[in-house]
């Protein structure tokens, strides 16, 4: 592929190429909190720093908001640094990144924010480059992998030639493709030198903030203008054609291969802007000008719909031509142009789908948690969060999931407000890692006001949905360094709360007569708050031992259907032919928590173990 | 210019197939771009895989496209079924016998005698590489899954492989 003897092609996963992209880039500082589909990236990076024997510095840290201050903290002390998330972590992180966009950075700073249009894996379906707009912040939006590893490179270019934050937002389809990329040898980590003392611009008043939004119009307008990346580049036709349409990001790789596979299509000219925000506004509108028609193909917002100042012969979500929701895959995209180039396409396939409903893993100890939760507290209403616990909906455990720790706020509110209808109990759920993200302020605000809820923090060691990173309770590090050890239940203790008990969840008794106590404690003592912590480690952890024990269902069943119904694992199921319950064996992880549930007792061990 | 969807749920190695297939092929200097499914569907979810070779930007099958499909989960081939062309192949595990819609291996059960039902991919993979139009040897697999360093894990993988491949020798001689 190649003749570069200093470059060499592997075939890896985009997020894979951005990490590749930002330790080429001389990055000395990289930090993220994990979430889908952006988690790869540190993940990659922690991989590439080995390989490489590379110095950068790499965290997850506690939340998406400390991530990017931290990254911004190097950037000032003149290191470049990176800080990857996904789009509804750049929530959190909002705050920092609109303020830093007036300050300015020193060392290049660029914040990859992954998003998720369709949504698979989000709450939103929210555009980074809109966010990018709203902080006056530039925006580049990659293509494929490819274009991925070369745009962070790009990034800490620009960032560091304006001084100003640059968002690299690739979608989920670029995040998880893979492809072959070529990559080079990283740059020396450089610097622009140490930090330098200046309250007007680091610590600006408003007075300040006012000339600083100033400048940064200023940058925006010179990237505006001056950098090609802000210009439609043309990727198919003339630049003479009758029709024009306008792309970004991975829903250009789309338009580009359906436009140049269809031999009957060839009166397009297909433009793609890879700077989305700042947009080049003379250039975009010298297209819609010098065609009949411009048709603007973007995810999810009308982005760059929105900077063509005169629309009158432009198509695209806002003109309702391009669907308002949901991803834009092939076959939408190919509908779209088929129609604008009055093309026949093949129709729309309404595939008969029954996909496969997720469900916590055999073995996990949320089921058996939840399993308890239900059995204690029945009708109580169920404030979940975000995680792989957010699927105890499927065991009836889960009543709401909002964002990360709104289970504790939500628990207060919901508890306060239950007018009405004095018996209703409410009983939080949240995990390690969501707890310390966003948990903790929450349950001081809830202590300290007298809230009376049942919080279960289910402690399993890792942030287990996006693939097990470790938490401030892991003893090791991103790169694998020693960490210091957090302790989840002085800071609950310290938050105000006078009942916090720390319980097996794998073990039936003792979590029942702890979620018995917790009752008390909270509903009948009215003693505010009560915590209990399940502890048990996630069962898709290397280094987690499951038991070999296997287990079957006898002729004592009763077919009650509780192990199905209640306990929802993936390895029980209800034989229709047989009539029989079965477990099977290579599903089974062996916890054994089926045989404390079944009330005929008819699950037992295999060879009597 | 070839593209194919492997399908199968949460568990089963379907990236896992992914990612060899398309490294061996990008190892040939070929152009090869793929997506894969992450995050809260591989949760025992439904989970499939697309790869392209070719002058591909994008990672996604259009519906009717696909050459092949190779589906670890029988359940997991109707919902894929829609991308198959006219002529393309569906390569799936199951306990059933070929027929004209599918070319079959009761890929779980080879696994499970060989002591881990985990291996059903490769052996699915093993199978799927006998076949004409395949776009990857089996001698070109073989040494892609040589190159693991794990003793017990790479022995256990190239085993399962040949086991798919004598099931596909087999078939092929039959008909």
């Amino acid at each position: 592929m190649t003749n570069n003897p200093d470059s060499e092609v592997r075939f890896l996963m985009g997020n894979e190429a951005i990490g590749r992209g930002i330790i080429e880039a001389g990055c000395s500082v990289a930090t993220a909190y994990p979430g889908t589909p952006s988690s790869e990236i540190l993940e990659s990076l922690t991989r590439w720093k080995k390989e490489l024997n590379h110095p950068i510095y790499l965290e997850w840290s506690v939340n998406e908001k400390i991530a990017f201050e931290v990254a911004y903290g190097a950037s000032l002390s003149g290191s470049r640094a990176a800080v990857a998330m996904k789009m509804v972590g750049l929530n959190v992180a909002s705050d920092p990144l609109t303020s830093a966009a007036y300050l300015g950075v020193r060392g290049g700073l660029v914040v990859v924010v992954a998003d998720d249009p369709g949504p698979h894996s989000s709450q939103t379906e929210q555009d980074s480059r809109f966010f990018a707009w709203f902080a006056k912040v530039p925006v580049l939006d990659p293509g494929t992998p490819v274009e991925a590893r070369e745009m962070a490179v790009r990034a800490f270019e620009l960032s560091e030639k304006y001084e100003i934050p640059v968002i690299l937002r690739p979608c989920l389809r670029v995040c998880h493709a893979r492809q072959n990329v070529e990559l080079t040898n990283p740059k020396e980590a450089g610097g622009v030198g140490p930090f330098k003392k200046n309250w007007t611009r680091w610590a600006a008043i408003p007075k300040y903030r006012f000339v600083l939004h100033g400048e940064l119009n200023e940058k925006l307008n010179k990237i505006r203008t001056e950098e090609p990346e802000a210009h439609p580049k043309l990727l198919l036709g003339t630049n003479g054609n009758k029709l024009a349409f306008i792309t970004s990001g991975s829903v250009s790789s789309h338009v580009r291969d359906i436009i140049s596979s269809n031999a009957q299509i060839d009166n397009i000219d297909l433009y793609k802007i890879d700077l989305p925000f700042p947009a080049n506004l003379d250039a975009l509108q010298a297209i819609v000008d010098g065609h009949e028609q411009t048709v603007v193909i973007e995810e999810t917002y009308p982005v760059i719909e929105l900077q063509i100042a005169n629309r009158t012969k432009t198509l695209g979500r806002l003109s309702g031509l391009v669907p308002d929701r949901g991803e834009l895959t092939p076959e939408i995209v190919e509908q779209i142009i088929g129609s604008v180039c009055k093309v026949e396409t093949a129709p729309m396939v309404q595939p008969n789908i029954k996909p496969r409903r997720p469900s916590l893993c055999p073995g996990c100890p949320h089921r058996s948690a939840f399993y308890l939760i239900r059995n204690v507290f029945d009708k109580a209403i169920y404030s979940g969060d975000i995680g792989c616990y957010t699927l105890g909906i499927n065991m009836g455990a889960v009543d709401t999931c909002l964002c990360m720790g709104a289970s504790v706020g939500m628990a207060a509110g919901l508890s306060k407000a239950a007018a009405g209808d004095e018996s209703a109990k409410v009983v939080a759920t949240i995990g390690d890692s969501t707890f310390f993200h966003a948990g903790i302020p929450a349950l001081v605000n809830a202590a300290h006001t007298g809230a009376n809820f049942v919080l279960v923090v289910m402690d399993n060691a890792v942030t287990a949905m996006t693939g097990g990173q470790p938490t401030p309770a892991t003893d090791y590090l991103a790169d694998g360094a020693p960490a210091k050890v957090i302790n989840m239940e002085k800071i609950i203790e310290a938050c105000g709360i006078g009942f916090c008990e720390v319980v097996d969840p794998n073990d039936y008794n003792q979590m029942k007569d702890a979620l018995v106590r917790a009752n008390e404690h909270t509903y009948e003592q009215s003693a505010g708050v009560s915590v209990i912590v399940t502890r048990r480690p996630c069962v898709r952890m290397p280094g987690v031992v499951l038991s070999d024990t296997r287990y079957m269902v006898n002729d004592d069943c009763d077919r009650c259907m509780t192990c199905i119904r209640d306990l929802e694992c993936p390895a029980v199921s209800f034989n229709k032919s047989d009539k029989k319950v079965e477990i099977d064996e290579d599903l089974c992880a062996g916890c054994g928590f089926c045989v404390s549930v079944c009330p005929s007792q008819a699950i037992e061990a295999k060879g009597g173990k | 210019m070839l593209e194919m969807v492997i399908c199968g749920r949460g568990g089963q190695g379907v990236v896992f197939l992914t990612r060899q297939i398309g490294q061996i092929i990008s190892d040939k200097g070929l152009n090869v771009i793929s997506s894969e499914t992450h995050g809260m569907a591989v949760r025992g979810g439904s989970i499939n895989s697309h790869l392209r070779i070719g002058d591909f930007q994008s990672p996604l099958i259009r519906p009717y496209h696909a050459d092949f499909i190779l589906s670890l989960d029988e359940s997991e081939t109707s919902n894929n079924i829609h991308f198959l062309k006219t002529g393309g192949i569906v390569v799936e595990n199951s306990n059933k016998q070929s027929n004209s819609d599918a070319r079959r291996i009761n890929a779980t059960e080879i696994a499970r005698n060989e002591g881990r039902a985990q291996l059903e991919n490769i052996v699915l993979l093993g199978y799927a590489a006998t076949m004409d139009g395949f776009p990857i040897t089996t001698d070109e697999i073989q040494r892609q899954i040589a190159k693991d360093k794990r003793d017990s894990i790479r022995d256990a993988n190239i085993k399962a492989f040949n086991l798919g491949v004598a099931y596909g020798a087999g078939a092929t001689s039959v008909t």
